[in-house]
Order: structure tokens, then sequence, then C-alpha cells
């Protein structure tokens, strides 16, 4: 048997000896590696040695989860029974309707796991400082961004039987390069597959010069209504918040736009597809079983503009008297303690008909062009009216053609009204991962017509 | 906590033999109790503790940084190793190189009457319960939705560098958040509201927060009801301590962290627009706004959010003046960035826990107060609107360009404050546009809470966003 298998058996015995009736314990080990670097330089290398043990704990209706960092035998038998007693003086939770309990055959998923991972802490800040290189010969004078990679392994056992587990390999590297304080492009890549991973990154690093290099002598643009145009980045954060709130949970404390009557109603453009997907092997969020021990599986959240599904879990499932979807995590609203709840794997949009380049060709009238985005918050999260502010290249398109770029605007719109909107999907899709994308979403290059564009008074 | 000490002891000594040329060693001990209810009902609850020590290294000019919970000596030998490595490896051609600071040997710590562990579960539960039924007792479906979340959470630090510094320390924090919906016949109103400081569980009556929580709540289901649109063009504003205290913290304090300034956020939370000022002006000469301005960050406060006496780098800290009469006084700084303006650090290094560096942060961040009462900042307006709270906002990278939406609003007319509540007015201004536009400061203050995010991976820090009233002259409502 192995350290982490004795240690998930224990997990579940000193919990059941204790009068805990449920028990979910998820192991996570893996190391997670960090570069950061600014002006063209490393400014900070780190590794993280993860060693988490995440207790799920329920005793009838009553139910709580704990960490244990760097679990023991000793530590176990010590803080079980510790929550044990913590748990004793809570009331029924409303939101815990039980958990699975059958084990399930799980799909593997190709592609998780790359082993040139292994060696690839030696390789990666000589990869950091040739992608720099490439951004400065691509136009920038400086160059800022981050590079996390790492592996794990989880390992899950629950008291329903349940004990699988799988290993995953990843790298997201974010590169934004500046030519002055106001001219600036970002790009992305991440994923788990490290062939041609050099190539990979300095066209990244290319990519964000380039758009910085556009972006020089941008001037404050007019405040109106425009047609928009929102990189794979900016409609990955904005419509993100849509489809993260296809959440029971969100839904139930006012977080999301979406609502259990809007299911089967049209909510967005026919266009418009998108799956959750966790079976993606490049998928950052693809997992093939969820913390319950759930086969994931995949689920249309918008199927030709229609709202189809929202993701459950088993609990949520019974509540709302619809399908599990395999969707249970650990969830944290970070502030407060993690929950049992669903959440989104990997968010996956249909690919659409046009090539970025027939989307500026057909923007006759004045249109805007963002590339990325930041600090999106809402007046009202339930109607969705929302602003976000456009960060690196911005850009003036106009007779088909980038005309100039533009600075100082924020699209200040409502989130469903903009769903309904949208006019014209990309073939270009992009994973997006990054500090303002938490979920995983491939995403073209979308367009949305008659957006609202403001600016400051004074 | 002693056999973590001496660990952390051992990790300075280990680092030095290596060749590393500044070793720190952070042991964290902490305990996080929480509770999220909703509707009356607890939705989650939990209580947790984590040991662990952070490693920082320089060598080579390079800076490693590696984390570990394994407590013994093989683990933190390791963790140095590999922090030693990756410092090495990042073959940087400008060495990074810290500020000389005066080495101290010292304790603090917050006072707690009332220990978090030594309050019963249920009298934590009872709090939450109490005040959810009468808010739903006064509301009933005015105020449908009510999620409430209790986070007490306490450290035992011990932070320890190659210097012979040695800073050890006991802080608590307790935090309270709302975020409810309101709803009337016509309209919904969201808020998320918080309130926090240092201290133990005495802190929720000393403060009144249930009161406090409640009121909150009688203005946002008023809000929904009563607040109708306006449309005001330009117009003097008065805002609450509350929408000044975001306006420091967002426009003042973060372009004033010197890290953003010279770059290193660059990817992340973004750089500064004081980089252009700077670069054609000095400090205590560039004009910021009316001499009426001045906003200090000072994590000194007892019972602050932000509260500390020591940094994460074991330097005392003081009040920062980071505006002064108008003008860019200070900035914010830890070691590395002191040392590139050729200062003194002013002890802004802060981490969330021990996985993470300490990065240079914000702690209470306020307009200093002035002379006036509000009913003065109100009396010599003929038209204009108070805005005591807010609800969405946000700034670009730089920090300049700026969005306030208000949720309590009320109509200021011929120097009185009336009744009328006015619909989500919008100040969509430049951090010069406000600051050049306050020409009066009220001698109030309130307090808000609030988690600063920056950093990656991401570090929200408790600190507190508020001060007092201030008055803004001719603002142009709504964006253009």
């Amino acid at each position: 048997m192995s350290e982490t298998e004795e240690i998930l058996k224990k997990t579940i015995q000193v919990a059941q000896k204790n009068g805990l009736n449920e028990i979910i314990a998820l192991m996570t080990k893996g190391k997670t590696y960090q570069i950061r670097f600014s002006n063209s330089a490393i400014d900070n290398s780190k590794i993280w040695h993860t060693e988490l043990l995440e207790i799920f704990l329920a005793k009838g209706q009553k139910t709580t989860l704990i960490d244990v960092e760097s679990p023991t035998l000793e530590k176990i038998s010590m803080v079980i029974p510790q929550t044990g007693k913590f748990l004793d003086k809570m009331p029924n939770s409303f939101l815990y309707g039980g958990m699975e309990t059958e084990p399930h055959a799980y799909q593997k998923i190709e592609g998780l796991y790359d082993q040139n991972i292994r060696d690839f802490s030696e390789k990666a800040p000589e990869l950091v400082n040739t992608a720099i290189q490439s951004s400065l010969d691509a136009g920038a004078k400086k160059v800022a961004g981050v590079l996390y990679f790492g592996d794990s392994k989880k390992e899950l056992m629950t008291s329903h039987g349940i004990d699988s587990s799988y290993k995953t390999s990843y790298y997201r590297l974010t590169i934004r390069s500046f030519v002055d304080g106001e001219s600036s492009g970002q790009d992305i890549t991440c994923g788990r597959n490290l062939t041609n991973i050099e190539k990979k990154f300095n066209q990244t690093g290319a990519a964000a010069g380039k758009i910085a290099k556009m972006a020089v002598e941008g001037k404050q643009g007019q405040a109106g209504k425009y047609d928009l145009i929102m990189s794979s980045t900016v409609a990955a954060n904005v419509f993100g918040e849509i489809t993260n709130g296809a959440n029971p949970l969100k839904m139930m404390i006012g977080m999301s736009p979406l609502k259990n009557n809007l299911i089967g109603k049209k909510i967005a453009s026919e266009q418009l597809n998108i799956v959750d997907n966790p079976h993606l092997g490049e998928g950052l969020g693809s997992r093939p079983f969820d913390v319950e021990g759930t086969s994931t599986s995949k689920t249309p959240i918008i199927t030709n503009g229609v709202l189809t599904e929202i993701l459950h879990n088993t609990s949520t499932s019974k509540m709302n008297q619809a399908k599990n979807t395999g969707s249970s995590i650990f969830f944290d609203f970070g502030i407060g303690s993690k929950l049992l709840a669903p959440a989104p794997s990997n968010m996956v949009y249909k690919s659409g008909d046009y090539s970025f380049e027939e989307i500026i060709a057909d923007s006759k009238k004045p249109t805007i062009y963002i590339t990325s985005n930041w600090y999106t918050r809402f007046t009202n999260m339930i109607e969705g009216s929302f602003s976000t502010i456009p960060r690196d290249g911005m850009f003036l398109v106009e007779d088909g053609e980038i005309k100039k770029p533009l600075r100082k605007l924020r699209l200040t719109d409502n989130l469903l009204e903009m769903f309904s909107r949208i006019s014209a999907i990309g073939k270009d899709i992009q994973q997006i991962q990054w500090w303002e994308v938490q979920t995983p979403t491939f995403i073209p290059t979308i367009k949305v017509n008659d957006c609202n564009i403001t600016s400051a008074t004074q | 906590m002693e056999n973590g000490k001496d660990l952390a002891d051992f990790a300075i000594d280990k680092g030095a033999s290596k060749g590393a040329n500044y070793v720190e060693a952070r042991l964290v001990e902490s305990r996080d109790e929480s509770y999220t209810s909703r509707n009356g009902v607890i939705l989650a609850a939990g209580n947790m503790t984590s040991t662990g020590i952070a490693i920082r290294v320089l060598v080579d000019g390079g800076m490693g940084f590696c984390s570990t919970a394994k407590l013994n000596k093989k683990a933190i030998g390791n963790a140095i190793q590999e922090a030693i490595k990756l410092a090495k490896a990042s073959k940087r051609k400008t060495p990074i190189t810290f500020s000389e600071e005066k080495t101290v040997q010292t304790t603090w710590k917050t006072p707690v009457k009332r220990k978090f562990e030594d309050v019963s579960v249920e009298e934590k539960q009872k709090f939450m319960i109490d005040l959810d039924k009468k808010l739903n007792k006064e509301f009933r479906l005015k105020l449908p939705t009510r999620t409430l979340l209790l986070d007490l959470y306490s450290d035992h630090k011990y932070i320890v560098n190659s210097e012979k510094a040695k800073v050890e320390s006991e802080n608590s924090i307790i935090t309270v958040h709302t975020f409810n919906t309101a709803k009337s016949k016509r309209e919904s109103e969201q808020r998320m509201q918080g309130r926090g400081g240092t201290g133990g569980w005495e802190w929720i009556e000393e403060k009144n927060i249930a009161d406090i929580i409640f009121k909150d709540n009688v203005a946002l289901v008023k809000t929904a009801r009563n607040a109708i649109k306006m449309d005001l063009r330009k117009v003097d504003v008065v805002v609450s301590g509350e929408v000044s205290g975001i306006m420091a913290h967002e426009n003042v304090g973060h372009p004033s962290e010197a890290d953003r300034i010279l770059g290193r956020e660059g990817a992340q939370a973004g750089e500064s627009f004081y980089l252009d000022l700077l670069n054609n002006g000095k400090l205590g000469e560039i004009k910021m706004g009316n001499e009426v301005v001045s906003i200090i960050d000072d994590p000194t406060i007892p019972g602050n959010s932000g509260f500390y006496l020591f940094d994460d780098e074991c330097v005392k800290a003081r009040p920062r003046y980071l505006i002064k009469e108008g003008k860019l006084n200070e900035l914010l700084l830890n070691r590395e960035y002191a040392n590139r303006y050729g200062v003194k650090s002013n002890a802004a290094a802060r981490a969330l826990n021990y996985k993470s560096e300490p990065i240079i942060r914000m702690a209470n961040t306020f307009f200093a107060p002035g002379d006036f009462t509000s009913e003065e900042l109100f009396e010599d307006i003929k038209e204009g609107i108070f805005m005591k709270s807010f609800t969405e906002w946000n700034i670009d990278d730089r920090r300049f360009q700026s969005k306030y939406v208000g949720l309590e609003v009320y109509l200021i007319k011929n120097g009185r404050l009336t009744d009328t509540m006015i619909r989500r007015p919008t100040l969509e201004l430049t951090t010069f546009g406000i600051l050049g536009s306050v020409d009066a400061v009220s001698n109030e203050f309130d307090a808000p809470h609030g988690m600063c995010g920056k950093g990656d991976p991401m570090q929200g820090v408790p600190v507190w966003l508020g001060g007092p009233h201030i008055r803004m002259r001719d603002i142009r409502l709504g964006g253009n």
C-alpha cells in the first residue's frame, strides 16, 4: 500500500470511527513552479511542493470541509476527531442531499500528462528569456509576465468505496509587453502538451510585442455605441461571467444573471454553442471524475442560443430534479468556508464561420477591437449590469481595416443583452486561463453589436 | 511553535552555508474558522489550521522562493537548496538587492480580549442566525436573498533573516461580509458590504456590528424602493468615508506602490501612472490635487484590518504620507524597491500566508480628516448629491481612470440634504479629476473592511477602506 493510500484509508477509518458517515478524502501531490518576470528579466522563481489532503465530512446532513497540509497519520488522528466535535454543533445543511454512492468506470482522458514536464524546470528559465527576446524583437521595449508549470496526482477515496486517481501536468504563460507606459500588448498560451513549447512561447512573446507596437500613440477614444470585437481573452472574461453562473449555488445567492426559468429559453444569439467539456486532453480543467467520484460528462450549456443545462453535483441535482453532471468541487467563495458545490471544468465554444481577418474586413462602420481587459465588476449580478476596462492594445476598426489605436475607454453594458447581440463568432479558438480568467475557456474572437462604451468625464 | 522556530533558525544557517547572500524564513501558524449562511441557514462552516515555513533567498542577484509544510530539517534543507537553485537560474543582468535597515529583534501582538477559540461555536452561529432573523422579520420579501459570511482568522508568525533580524507576532482578524439583494416592485439592488478589524470576538459587540449591518440593509431596501433616475449634469458631490476610502485606496494607494511603478506587477495588477509623473518631477513637488487633500496609509492604527507593527521583512511600520497638502509625498516601499530609490523601506511588505512572497501592500489608506462637519459640507451646495455607499467600481491598471457607481445616494438642494434618492449615479473620473475637485474634508471617520487583491498567485489581504466625507466641486455625472 502506498503512503497516500494508507493516509486516505486512515482518513476514512478515523472519520467513521468518530461517527461521520459520509467522507471524501482527496489527496493532491505535486510540484508547481512559477517564474515571474518584468522589465525583461526574471524577478523571482518559486516552487511549491503540494501535499494537500482535502477532507469532506458529513454526519447526516451536517457537513464541513478541512484541509490538511503535508498530512501524516498522526495529524489525521488529531484533526478528524476535533472536526467531528465541531460538526456536532452544526445545524443541518439544506444544501446537502447526499453524495455519490456508486463507483463508476471513468473515461480515460488522453493527454492529461506529458512526461516532458519532469525536466522542464531545467529549461524553463532559458525558454522564458527567449520568449522575452521574441517580444523585444517584435517591437516591445520591456516585457513582463508569468510562467506557471507543474504536475500533480490526485487520489480520491470515499466512504462509498470509490477509489481512483489521475495524473496531470500543465503550463501557462502570460506575456505582457510594453513599448511605453500606455502602449502594451498581451498574449497567453496554456495547455498540457510540451511539444514545440519553445515555438509556442516565442509566438506568444512575439504576439504580445506586436500588439504593443500597434498600440503606440493611441489617443483617447470617443464614448458612444460601437460594434465590439472581443479577443478570446476578453470574451472569456466577459461571457465567463454568464457561464460561471450556470451554477445553482450562484443562482441561489444572487451571483448569476441566469435563473432556472431560463432553462430551455433562448438567451443568446443562435450562433452560440457552449459545452462544459471535462474530457479535452489539453483542457486545464479536465478531469475524469469529480470530487465525489461521479464520472464527469460533457454538458451543453448553450445550444443554438438556448440555455440547455446548468451544472450540478449529487445534492443540487436532487434539489433541482436535474441530471447530475459530475461537476462537484470543493467550492470556495474566497471568503468563508468551502462547501461541496458544482463548478465548470472547461467551457468550450463551438467554432464560428469567420476568420479573424474576415471579422475585421466585415466591420465597415466604426467598431472597437479590444485585445485584453480587466476589473470586471457589477452594479447588479442578477441583472448582469457591469463594466470592464480594456487594457493593452485597443483599436478603432472602420471600413474593414484596423485604423488606429485608442485608449481610456470602458465597456459598460449588460451581459445577457450582449449575449443576444453576438453578430460573429471566429474560428480562432484558443484556450484562455490567466489572472482574470479562472475557468479554462476554449473560445474564439467574438463580435457583439451596439455595445455601450464610456469614458471619464474629467 | 518552538520546533518551527528552531527550523526557521536552521534555515538561515543552512542558506548562509550554501552561499545565499540573503536568507529569510517566515514561520506561520494560522487558524481560520468561518461560517457562511444563506437566509438564516448555515450553508457551510469550517475550522482549519495551517503551519508552514516560507524561505526566500537572494543569490547572485536572483531571488528564489520555496515554502513547505513539512517541518523537519530534511524538508527545510531541500527547500533552501531549491530556492537557491531557482535564484541562480534567473541569470539577471541587474542584481536584486535590499535596502539596509536597522536590525530588530522584537515581538508584537494584537490586543485580544476574547480569543476566537474561547467562544463557543453556538455563540458564533447565534450571532449570524439572530442577525438574519432580525433582517427577515423587518424586511421579509423586500430582502429575499441574504448571505452572511463570518471569518475568524488568527496567526502566530516568526520571521528571521540572515541579517539577524527576528520578529515574532500574534495577530487576530475578524470580518463579517454580507451579500444581499433587496427587491421592490420596480427594481432590485445588491450590496456586498464588509466590516472587519483586528481584535478578538469582543469586536462584534464593541463595534455594534449587528446594528451597523441592520442599518445598512435598511438603506439597501430603501434604495431599491425609492431611488429614482435623475438627469443631473454638473453638480457638487459629497461622498462618505466608504466612497472616499475606496478612492484613496484605488486612485492613490495602488499607484503609490513602488513595485507597480517600476514594472514588477506589469503582467498582473499593472503599472502606475506615477511613473510618468516621477520621470518629470520630484516627490514633494508634484501637484496631485488641492491643498486640502492629504492621503495617508497607516498600518499602525490599533484595530485596523491591516494592522501590523513590523512588516514581513522585519521593518518597523509607520504612517506613510502618500499625498501631503496636495503634493505627491511618499511611495509605498519594501526593501527591494526602497533600494531602487536609494531610500529606506517604509515597511509595506506583507504576505498573505506562508505560501506567498511578501510584496508591497497597503494597510489602511484614507484622506486625512479635515475640519468640516458633514452639515457644513452640504450647506453651500445649491444642487448636488451625497453618495453614501457605492456598488460597482473599477479602475484601469495604471490607476488613472476610475468609476464608482452610487448605491445609497441622496439629493442635496439649497444647502440641505433631502430625502430624494437618486438611482445609480456614476462618477467616471480620472485620479486628477477626483483629487483636483476636492475642496473640503470632514472630521468624521468611517472604516469599512476590504480585501485588497494583488500579486500572482493572488494575495487578498485585509485592509480598511474608509476615511472622512469629502466634497468635490463641479462634477459631471455619468460616463461620457
